[in-house]
């Protein structure tokens, strides 16, 4: 809300430097966004009158002109506009003057010719033509309807030597998106009486109800409906006084009905509007819902397809106006317009809200509709609006005003203990101080027996309990009153993680302590990462919950996996030629049971750990994996994976049971390439919630050591696809329960073992708890192993 | 006898020096003192000392094994300690090289910044709680005081998967689901991402949001501003002040928006907090009653206050990282300057 000191003035006195009064604004609760002194930009630049122009001697196209600046002694000025006549007025830059962007113009040459300054283009002051008339056109800016004196500062002319205030309204305050709202925030904080606004007008022997009738036949969605009528208007440029002050909040003047119904909305935050009384069919206006499908054309030249939801604003065959959001073409004022009627409505803030969305139509009538209009401000603003037609004369006013009212609004009181507010406070704000904050703020505080009551005004609908009335109190009596306490008579409460975020911060210090980094990536993505990850048209992945109104296509999905993230992630590394790249991450994927949602999708935590470089490999990847499931106690099955983001020979799921926890291995040479990396990459992704459910627990005292192990090395030479795996099951298969631990040591190929043979080297270690293992004993059953490793995968001893 | 003694204790000696090994020292034990050394053979001459001189001369042998003995392990000593060190010298290699990489990964920054708010709030005696992100409208606003067509749904632009679900726009919607589920006393602490459409320099459409809850009997506004202080000057320095400003929040009421000093000019004045000496890290407030009554809890008995604040922005302010997207950028350079 743009509001300049000037108005403010129309109703309280200010006596504090602006910057004291936005800090008072600001401690009030409205924060004051910016403080714009336009006139600071632009200094020494006068209003001066060409008396004389003659050609420079030396060049065709300059002209040295002669410029009363109204002190008798008139400067010369070379310019090269051609657009000046003698007796033009212009805006003349003097010797040491100031222009917008910091521009600094002094006397100096032009073409041997002295020139004490520079006349001015619109351009040249900031200005644009809807700034002031004529100050788009190409050359000098002509002011010749100014009828300032001559040599008055060009800031007073333009109507810029006034402060605006940029104030945040936070949305409770929909009073205060108005001049005079603000101004009683203002009389309230400075301890300063408000000024209503003038009002005052006569009337001409018309009855108004001669000229209009209104019916209101949806009060539920217009309370209130005034209208008063003018005839034989002038449609002119505004005066300037009307003209400035909507320059300054940032209006643009169109004409002299218009621009009072912009004014009355900034000044009072009642829309307005005007209708040409001739344009209105049966002199009558009716207010209704919006028939379905029923068109209209709007102010902006645009068709609306209206419905049941919306209020049209009709006369007796047609729609004249969207209620409260934008007027039809059909019944605006234009150049010809002999008599008009004024509308000063109450339409619902939520209705009204819906309508210009559903419309895409905004306009500042919806604006202020939409955060709430109080019921009491119509016959303000309408009153407000024929007092400015009478001021100016821009027409005649007819007797009396129609207001179709639904009922009279009526607020309660609030009473409310004080003990209470100073429960919510936690401190006591002495009574003389409530009241006196309170009346200020025009609240007519009671206090009886210990019980506070207010009577809210009808501006001030936000009021309703205890809780308003102590923030109305504490606002105004200064937060730096507020003690620092520290929950004294809360019941203890325990602090601390779930289980969950605990196993996270584990995971994430394993990952951190193996080199990795973790990273923030968007939890959503593309449709397009599941063809990058190669997933089949049927894939579970693809079903994903799409967001309606995305920010573009790389984030309209939430994702289902997070290797697409973790890769993508990688890719933009490699890009910059990083060498190496170890990176981690924690976070959900979003999995919808049913597409539509029949319930909110299941969110589960996964660990994504993705790399790349020179000595990166398939077993770095497994080990870091491998620590996490040791820290756990899971121990799943590894076995070949077969998914399609994957390496088809280098890559693994890991299985608990028929249960999938987890998929690690060099990602497929189709995606890097898709993703435009060289390197080869490497990726797990694991489900944290599968690590909690298989996690063993509960740590009990084993006796260690007391009787001695018994090593025995095995060396078999094997098929190379006999896996690790394999071999380790059959020596815990078949080695008996002495067996403590088997490790494979030692993989080794040579051309003595032939093509397609490895030799293996297991380690196997027994152990008894309660008694000395003998040697026999160690060699019974590392027989039984390596039969069965020779039956089952056709091993030979080395 | 006796002088055959001598003889052989400084024939021992002059071997024993002229020893420059380990093994030379050992050859000399053997030779003198071994089974078959020549002490051994001497003592075997005894049979031909007359009887009442053998006691005599049966010490002097004895002192003169004792000796030798005394004189071989000396020199074992000394020469060992030479072999040991000599072995060491040949063993040196250069001690500054680092053959294998001895740097750790590292978490996130705002994961860092999470992590110490967390535990402030924690040892406070906050539980930490989660909620769904993606999250019905009731959840996110209704119940918190922000009904369908409010005007303070402008306050947050929203991304809609449906009519009623969307994804939550703050960390609240958890507020108001702990409350429905518990009973008070309640003191929660809730991290997690949340979204609106927003992506410029200060504005990420995702980032991260911590809020706090307490509630219980006759709690304070005064109770919130001592808690967030102690906070502040926990997770900045022990200096560090706290401002309320009156603001507006639904879901709060009183509102405030709380200000600290600022940690890098302590309220001089300077870029960061551009010359007012003052940083805005917090929106917080007293539980509106109209919420604690939405939630079930019965509002005259029981209040409440609620804090929220972005973990990116208070990340920004604490490491001086000027533009949050950097944040999301996953460079590991970036990444691995924080440990």
């Amino acid at each position: 809300m743009k509001v300049s000191l000037s108005w403010l003035k129309d109703f309280v006195d200010i006596d504090v430097p602006v910057q004291e009064l936005a800090d008072r604004l600001v401690s009030a609760g409205f924060e004051v966004e910016e403080i714009i002194d336009k006139s600071a930009e632009i200094r020494n630049v006068v209003l001066g009158k060409i008396v004389k122009m003659t050609h420079h001697p030396d060049a065709d196209k300059l002209w040295i002109c002669s410029v009363d600046i109204g002190n008798g002694a008139p400067v010369q000025i070379v310019t090269g506009a051609q657009n000046l006549t003698e007796g033009d007025l212009v805006p003349a830059a003097l010797d040491d003057s100031y222009l917008p962007g910091g521009k600094h113009i002094k006397t100096g040459k032009l073409r041997g010719v002295e020139s004490c300054g520079m006349l001015c283009s619109g351009e040249e002051l900031g200005l644009s033509e809807s700034d002031y008339k004529g100050a788009g056109v190409y050359g000098i800016l002509v002011m010749n309807k100014e009828t300032a004196p001559l040599g008055t500062d060009i800031n007073n002319v333009l109507g810029n030597d006034d402060i605006i205030l940029d104030i945040g309204v936070t949305a409770n305050r929909s009073d205060c998106n108005s001049v005079l709202g603000i101004a009683r925030e203002v009389s309230a904080v400075l301890g300063k009486p408000l000024r209503m606004p003038e009002i005052g007008f006569k009337c001409v022997k018309d009855k108004v109800a001669d000229k209009i009738s209104v019916e209101v036949k949806a009060p539920q969605l217009c309370p209130r409906y005034m209208a008063a009528a003018v005839s034989d208007v002038k449609i002119v440029p505004s005066d300037e006084t009307i003209a400035r002050r909507l320059r300054s909040v940032g209006l643009r003047p169109i004409n002299s009905i218009v621009d009072i119904t912009n004014y009355v909305l900034v000044e009072i935050g009642q829309p307005m509007h005007a209708f040409d009384a001739h344009k209105l069919q049966g002199g009558k206006i009716v207010v209704r819902t919006a028939k379905d499908g029923e068109k209209i054309v709007a102010l902006d030249n645009k068709e609306y397809a209206l419905d049941p939801s919306m209020v049209a604003i009709c006369d007796e065959v047609k729609p004249c106006a969207i209620g409260g959001v934008m007027g039809g073409s059909n019944s605006c004022i234009d150049e010809n317009t002999k008599d008009i009627v004024f509308e000063s409505a109450k339409f619902m803030r939520d209705n009204i809200r819906r309508t210009s969305r559903k419309l895409n139509l905004h306009s500042d009538s919806s604006f202020r509709y939409e955060r709430g209009i109080d019921t009491d401000s119509q016959r303000l603003g309408l009153m407000r609006a024929l007092t400015l037609i009478d001021k100016f004369g821009y027409g005649k006013i007819s007797d009396g005003v129609v207001d179709a009212f639904a009922a009279p609004p009526k607020r309660e009181n609030v009473s409310v203990p004080l003990t209470k507010i100073a429960d919510i406070l936690g401190i006591v704000v002495p009574e003389q101080d409530i009241m006196n904050i309170l009346s200020c703020l025009g609240l007519s505080p009671k206090i009886e027996g210990g019980v506070l009551t207010v009577e809210p005004p009808l501006f001030r609908d936000d009021i309703e309990n205890a809780n308003d009335i102590a923030e109305e109190i504490i606002r105004m009596y200064g937060y730096d009153h507020i003690e620092e306490t520290l929950i004294g008579d809360k019941e203890q409460t325990l602090g601390g993680k779930p289980d969950a975020l605990k196993a996270e911060d584990v995971i994430k210090e394993i990952c951190v302590g193996a080199g990795y980094s973790e990273t923030l990536t968007y939890s959503f993505t593309s449709e397009k990462g599941f063809d990058v990850l190669r997933l089949p048209e049927d894939a579970t992945e693809r079903k994903c919950v799409k967001l309606l109104n995305p920010l573009g296509e790389d984030t309209s999905v939430m994702r289902t996996t997070l290797v697409y993230s973790a890769l993508n992630a990688l890719a933009s590394n490699a890009l910059k030629n990083i060498k190496e790249a170890k990176l981690f991450e924690i976070s959900a994927v979003y999995l919808p049971k049913a597409l539509p949602l029949t319930e909110l999708p299941e969110e589960k935590d996964r660990l994504v750990i993705a790399a790349y470089g020179e000595k990166y490999d398939y077993y770095a990847l497994k080990e870091v994996v491998d620590k996490i499931l040791y820290k756990f106690g899971v121990s799943p099955i590894v076995r070949r994976s077969g998914a399609p983001w994957l390496h088809a020979g280098r890559g693994a799921d890991l299985f608990v049971g028929k249960f999938a926890i987890g998929s690690l291995g060099e990602v497929h040479p189709d995606v890097a390439k898709a993703l435009d990396v060289k390197q080869r990459m490497y990726a797990a992704e694991i489900d944290i919630e599968s690590l909690l459910r298989y996690r063993s627990r509960g740590y009990k005292f084993t006796e260690t050591g007391k009787y001695p192990p018994i090593e025995r090395d095995i060396a078999v030479v094997v098929d190379e696809n006999v896996e690790a795996a394999k071999i380790l099951e059959c020596a815990n298969k078949a080695a008996g329960k002495a067996l403590r631990e088997a490790k494979i040591f030692d993989i080794y190929r040579s051309d003595a073992l032939g093509k397609g043979k490895k030799s293996v080297a297991v380690k196997l270690e027994f152990r008894l708890p309660d008694r000395t293992l003998t040697d026999e004993e160690a060699q019974t059953a590392t027989d039984a192993v390596l039969q069965k490793l020779a039956k089952d995968t056709g091993a030979v001893l080395r | 006898m006796k002088q055959k003694i001598d003889n052989l204790i400084a024939a021992a000696k002059s071997d024993i020096e002229a020893c420059v090994s380990v093994n030379d020292i050992a050859a000399v034990k053997v030779r003198y003192l071994g089974k078959s050394g020549e002490l051994t053979a001497l003592l075997r001459g005894m049979k031909d000392v007359p009887a009442d001189q053998k006691p005599q001369i049966g010490k002097y042998v004895n002192e003169a094994r004792d000796v030798i003995t005394a004189l071989t392990e000396d020199k074992q000593r000394v020469l060992e300690a030479q072999r040991t060190e000599s072995r060491m010298r040949e063993e040196s290699i250069d001690v500054t090289y680092a053959e294998r990489d001895g740097s750790l990964g590292s978490l996130h920054p705002c994961t860092l910044v999470k992590n110490e708010i967390v535990d402030i709030f924690t040892s406070l005696g906050f539980k930490v709680a989660k909620g769904p992100e993606i999250e019905l409208d009731f959840f996110n606003f209704q119940a918190l005081n922000i009904p369908k067509d409010h005007p303070a749904r402008d306050m947050q632009d929203t991304f809609y998967i449906g009519d009623d679900v969307l994804l939550r726009t703050h960390t609240s919607p958890v507020q108001a689901r702990t409350m429905m589920n518990e009973k008070p006393p309640i003191a929660i602490v809730v991290p997690g991402k949340v979204y609106r459409p927003d992506d410029d320099a200060t504005h990420s459409p995702m980032f991260q949001q911590i809020e706090g809850l307490v509630v219980d009997k006759h709690i304070t506004l005064c109770d919130l501003k001592g808690t967030l202080t102690l906070f502040a000057k926990e997770l900045f320095d022990r200096n560090t002040k706290t401002r309320f400003r009156p603001s507006y929040f639904p879901f709060t009421e009183p509102s405030v928006e709380v200000d600290v000093t600022c940690s890098q000019c302590h309220g001089k004045g300077c870029r960061l907090c551009h010359g007012t000496g003052w940083i805005e890290v917090l929106g917080a407030g007293v539980v509106n009653p109209k919420v604690l009554e939405n939630c079930g809890i019965d509002s005259s008995v029981y209040s409440g206050y609620a804090f929220g604040m972005g973990i990116e922005r208070i990340t920004m302010i604490k490491y001086g990282i000027p533009d949050m997207r950097i944040l999301f950028e996953n460079d590991t350079r970036f990444l691995r300057s924080f440990r």
